[in-house]
């Protein structure tokens, strides 16, 4: 892993981001309709003219172009139309809640999926194995708005065992007590799926390994039940999880609507959902390019990732 | 090492189990709103932050039960010159929720921004009356108007509260956006002490509100997006008032703890046929649509029997307004039939209308994407017109799309849609020729005159004479074609008591009452 790489990687980061940035610009402008804020109809005509120019949306499209890549160039993303507030701030306010609700899925993901894939993919057509793989099926086919409103109306409205939405009940924000009994049906629900999802690549790619010449030469020497299983096989079988797992990540980043929605979760996926049925264009801009460099960051995590579980990247590379 | 992981999320879970839920928060009424509010009622662009506007603000006066003007930050006022000039006398007895006094200087700011479209305000139209606005003395404040204007005392409790000079003087009010997000200072009787983005604003009860002292300890505004999920958390407690569609209610039926409300709104559902399109033009077409449209069926059918049948555009909301001589026009395709026969369209032999020329009666109904109630009000509309012949293409829009693409540069043929008014007849910007809000080109002398006279008379056995004249007007020439006029549906926690017989908007003017037990 040389430094020349490194940069070059950097480089071909820069020009997708500018590609993303330029093309998201023209793609929400030409897109029929606008900005909410003038979707009004009561509006008269005076006061519309006002938002347009107050908006910047009165001057044509180059002028517009031109004067958002001066901005954004000089590293500002712009006032959202909705916040009027600069659209770092509003994105920076959300991000730590949606990496609450996206770092504790992806752990439950992980201590579910891990186990139980392995588990499964050590005993092909077992009764184990016929057992998860249809609940992972129905995990994944399940729609997640509906999946939300079931667990919502079990736990919260029949039982009352936990809230139906929010992510603080109002005053008791920082009680971390408050806070897991808020984070726990969103985040099961958004983890439903890659559970499912990750138990598959998981359990297929331990069938793999498992059949490897070294793992029967370790069973062969004795080696112990959970060494087999943690050291030899989910170590080689690591790979194809992993790129499973780098490919959720940015997903996670930019929040996941409909789960944010329907709980009613103040994050990225939330704010993405307003910032597009408001047409608040420069709040769009602001998540787009924001998510595409966190896309960009990720692979580019995963690549270094690589070497350090499987020495044969390293000594390809 | 994955078994201890696994024992240590089912402790957290146990704990956090144990914590209960829902701790009783008393006397705290929790509202949904479906993002984050502008809290300043001046530059407000949605319901949301109308709602948490009108606990926050007051304004110079509001309405009562009836929805006429009652005293609210004036304690009086007179109005002379043949209704040119209104002079309010002020409370002394008011502080902003900083603890500085409210004055007159403020009335005049919160007016001068509100006229000035700059600002940011959404109210320049309601208030395009206004010449000028003067503090005579700090209890005194005149407005002399360029025209006299019956609807001005409605308007001014409608959603005009009163913002405070000292914290937003110098520059445009959408540039105060510490004071419209974070910390919003009025004079009501709930101040704003936290806001989360995103999630919550919560407010606790005024101590020093000038009118009754308000009898909840306080207020949380909480940000639920989805409407399955508002009525969800009202029945798990976690809301105590919900608004709701007809097709929520199955779910709140059969809750003891949940009531339904039936309050009048100011609204008319309302189809808009183009009248720049030739085919709409002649009255007898538009005429000949309200006997068409099976209008009952759609009531009990998509809205469940929660709204009013309709005459004209001014809702049976108006109780004082509203004509109730006239007899309402009923489903009858026969003689939807025969009007259309004596404008020129006849059926075809198989059935279809055509002119004279032989073109068919052809022409797409618009409607925004997402409602259930309007989807089907329109997907019925255009069954029965295509009973009596005509040839409709129903197309759903995203509703911005289709205001900013189709309703206002008038490229559309026919639109279902609704208005949302003040608590007053006034429609001369809806429906008199030429006007800003007149999507439909609707134009008749007539009309134009009943309506002009109408927002110029202050007298109210007058002013009853001439909207009446004016719905009778509409039945034989209406302007657009009324649906219905929708009930608000309230789903409110039983514990909760003090609430008015209002709209949500009106009844929340009132929030001093409101009580949990």
């Amino acid at each position: 892993m040389t430094l020349s790489y490194l940069l070059k990687r950097v480089f071909h980061a820069l020009i997708v981001l500018i590609m993303v940035g330029v093309i998201t610009f023209f793609v929400v402008r030409l897109a029929p309709g606008g900005p909410s804020l003038l979707a009004d109809p009561k509006l008269s005509a005076v006061e519309r003219q006002a938002i347009e120019e107050r908006l910047g949306l009165n001057d044509t499209l180059p002028v517009q172009f031109t004067k958002w890549a001066g901005q954004t160039a000089r590293g500002n993303l712009g006032n959202s139309f909705l916040y009027g507030a600069p659209t770092v701030d509003i994105i920076m306010t959300r991000l730590p809640n949606t990496l609450i609700l996206a770092g504790t899925s992806l752990l439950l993901t992980l201590v579910v999926a891990l186990p139980l894939g392995l588990a499964s993919g050590m005993r092909p057509g077992s009764a184990f194995d016929r057992i998860t793989s249809t609940v992972s099926l129905v995990f994944v086919a399940v729609p997640v708005f509906w999946f939300g409103l079931l667990l919502i109306i079990l736990f919260a409205v029949t039982w009352r065992l936990l809230p139906a939405g929010g992510m603080n009940t109002a005053g008791q924000e920082g009680n971390l007590g408050d806070l897991l009994r808020h984070l726990i049906l969103p985040a099961v629900v958004l983890s439903a799926a890659s559970i499912a999802e990750i138990l598959r690549y998981t359990r297929s790619s331990t069938r793999t390994v498992t059949t490897q010449d070294y793992v029967r030469t370790a069973r062969a020497k004795g080696v112990g039940q959970w060494a087999l299983r943690y050291r030899h096989i989910l170590r080689n079988a690591a790979i194809p999880i992993l790129t499973a797992v780098g490919l959720q990540l940015p997903r996670l980043i930019g929040g996941a609507a409909i789960t944010e929605t329907i709980f009613g979760w103040p994050g990225m996926g939330r704010l993405s959902v307003e910032a597009a049925l408001g047409r608040d264009y420069p709040l769009i801009m602001g998540i787009t390019l924001f998510v595409a460099l966190a896309v960009v960051a990720f692979n580019l995590l995963i690549d270094l990732l690589y070497p350090w579980l499987d020495p044969r990247v390293r000594a390809e590379g | 090492m994955p078994k201890r992981l696994f024992s240590v999320g089912l402790l957290t879970l146990g704990l956090t189990l144990t914590f209960g839920t829902a701790q009783a928060q008393s006397g705290i009424l929790k509202l949904p709103l479906i993002n984050d509010p502008i809290m300043n009622p001046v530059i407000a662009p949605d319901l949301g932050s109308v709602l948490i506007n009108k606990v926050i603000f007051s304004g110079l006066v509001r309405p009562n039960e009836d929805l006429l003007p009652e005293p609210d930050l004036a304690k009086s006022w007179t109005i002379t010159n043949s209704g040119l000039v209104y002079t309010f006398t002020l409370r002394n007895d008011v502080k902003w929720h900083d603890g500085k006094p409210f004055t007159a200087a403020d009335v005049v700011f919160t007016f001068k921004a509100a006229t000035d479209p700059k600002s940011g305000s959404r109210l320049v139209s309601d208030f395009s009356s206004i010449k000028t606005v003067v503090a005579v003395n700090p209890t005194t404040v005149k407005f002399t108007l360029s025209r006299p204007f019956a609807p001005f005392l409605t308007l001014l409790g409608h959603n005009a509260g009163i913002l405070p000079k000292h914290l937003l003087d110098g520059k445009p009010l959408n540039d105060a956006t510490a004071f419209n997000r974070m910390t919003p200072i009025g004079t009501g009787p709930f101040k704003v002490t936290r806001v989360v983005p995103g999630a919550s604003i919560t407010l606790e009860a005024n101590k020093d509100y000038y009118g009754n002292k308000p009898k909840l300890a306080g207020m949380v505004f909480k940000v639920v997006p989805d409407i399955n999920a508002q009525v969800a958390q009202l029945r798990s407690g976690e809301l105590d008032w919900v608004n709701v569609e007809p097709n929520n209610i199955a779910s709140l039926q059969n809750d003891p703890n949940i009531t339904l409300k039936q309050a009048n709104a100011v609204q008319h559902f309302l189809v808009f046929f183009n009248q720049k399109n030739p085919l709409f033009a002649p009255a007898k077409i538009r005429e000949s649509m309200q006997y068409a449209v099976n209008r009952k069926a759609i009531i009990d059918g998509v809205l469940k029997g929660y709204a009013d049948y309709p005459t004209g555009t001014l809702p049976t909301a108006l109780k004082k307004y509203y004509d109730k001589t006239i007899k309402p026009i009923q489903y009858d395709p026969a003689r939807a039939k025969a009007l259309l026969a004596q404008a020129g369209w006849k059926p075809d032999a198989k059935g279809q209308l055509v002119n004279a020329k032989g073109e068919p009666f052809k022409f797409t109904l618009i409607v925004d994407r997402g409602n259930p109630s309007r989807e089907q009000a329109a997907l019925a509309v255009q069954q029965d017109l295509k009973k009596i012949g005509m040839d409709v293409t129903l197309q759903p829009l995203e509703f911005a799309t289709l205001v900013r693409d189709y309703l206002l540069p008038g490229k559309y043929d026919a639109n279902l849609i609704w208005w949302t008014t003040p608590p007053d007849p006034d429609q001369y910007s809806f429906y008199a020729t030429g006007q800003d809000n007149n999507n439909a080109f609707f134009s008749n002398s007539k009309a134009d005159d009943l309506l002009k006279r109408g927002r110029e008379t202050a007298d109210v056995a007058q002013r009853q004479k001439i909207y009446n004249e004016f719905q009778r007007l509409e039945m034989t020439n209406p302007p657009v074609l009324v649906l219905y006029y929708p009930k608000e549906l309230q789903a409110i926690r039983k514990n909760l008591s003090g609430v008015p017989d209002l709209g949500i908007r009106d009844a929340l003017r009132r929030s001093e009452d409101f009580q949990l037990k």
